[in-house]
């Protein structure tokens, strides 16, 4: 099984100099939790709810004044849509994280790969992901 | 094995009329992700890092002057201490959640069990809610 066969491949995407107001306004309306940030075509970081939580909300800064890149994540765990779930799986226990940004092989952003999505596929891979989580509760 | 043989005890609450900035910094200072929200030492709702940032801002509130109880949810899904694991995951299941709190017969919080405490132990009851659980990408 590869990842391109249980990827979420309906992705928006955000550049860095926008709000994260409006980074807030699409996750709400299209019900996600994280952003790839994109600029020139290229993924430079990733946005999530809880980023706008623990550095916009928590220190009592504006999310209309905050730009994503003030914010986003920029070392981004990825992987490509042709390797193996295997093998994603073992990048998201060994970077202790939930999901992968999915690029091809010109490093473009073609899906998006979430601990959920390996559950469809096998619950032992997805459970092996939850272990190895860092969050509390 | 029981809910209270893996739950995390000891868990912090917030009250109602705390400021969204005071819980988002509380999820940002103890990494965790979901606090009961507790009125009178009873249970009155549950807020995530989600509702204080996302849900927020996307219904134009300010998060210094809001309340918890504006954003919270107030259909908290709950267990007891002595229920087995299944049990637990099955109403898990049912509400397409990860997490319960834990309370005893007068509606204290005695824990709060998620997905991940459950993959700990068994991989196949926590793919299973992985699998029912609302995908937030």
């Amino acid at each position: 099984m590869k990842v391109k066969d249980l990827m979420t491949t309906q992705v928006e995407h955000i550049t860095p100099t926008t709000t994260t107001k409006e980074a807030a306004h699409i996750m709400h309306d299209q019900h996600l939790g994280v952003l790839p940030v994109i600029e020139d075509n290229k993924l430079v970081g990733m946005i999530t709810d809880r980023d706008i939580c623990c550095k916009v909300v928590a220190t009592g800064h504006s999310a209309g004044f905050t730009k994503v890149e003030e914010v986003m994540s920029k070392n981004v765990a990825t992987c490509f849509d042709d390797q193996n779930i295997g093998d994603a799986t073992k990048l998201m226990i060994d970077h202790h994280v939930r999901r992968l940004a999915v690029i091809d092989h010109n490093n473009a952003v073609v899906g998006l790969l979430s601990v959920d999505d390996l559950a469809r596929n096998s619950h032992d891979m997805a459970s092996s992901v939850l272990e190895a989580s860092t969050q509390a509760h | 094995m029981k809910v209270q043989d893996i739950m995390s005890r000891n868990v912090q609450t917030i009250k109602p009329t705390s400021s969204l900035r005071a819980a988002a910094r509380t999820f940002s200072d103890l990494n965790v992700g979901a606090l009961p929200v507790v009125d009178d030492g009873k249970l009155v709702g549950i807020i995530t890092d989600r509702d204080v940032s996302v849900y927020a801002i996307a219904i134009g509130r300010e998060p210094q002057s809001t309340d918890v109880k504006v954003v919270m949810s107030k259909e908290v899904f709950t267990c007891n201490a002595d229920q087995s694991l299944a049990e637990a995951a099955e109403i898990m299941e049912q509400h397409n959640i990860r997490r319960l709190a834990v309370v005893n017969g007068s509606d204290e919080v005695v824990g709060i069990l998620t997905v991940d405490d459950i993959a700990r132990v068994s991989h196949e009851l926590a793919g299973g809610v992985l699998e029912a659980a609302i995908a937030i990408h």
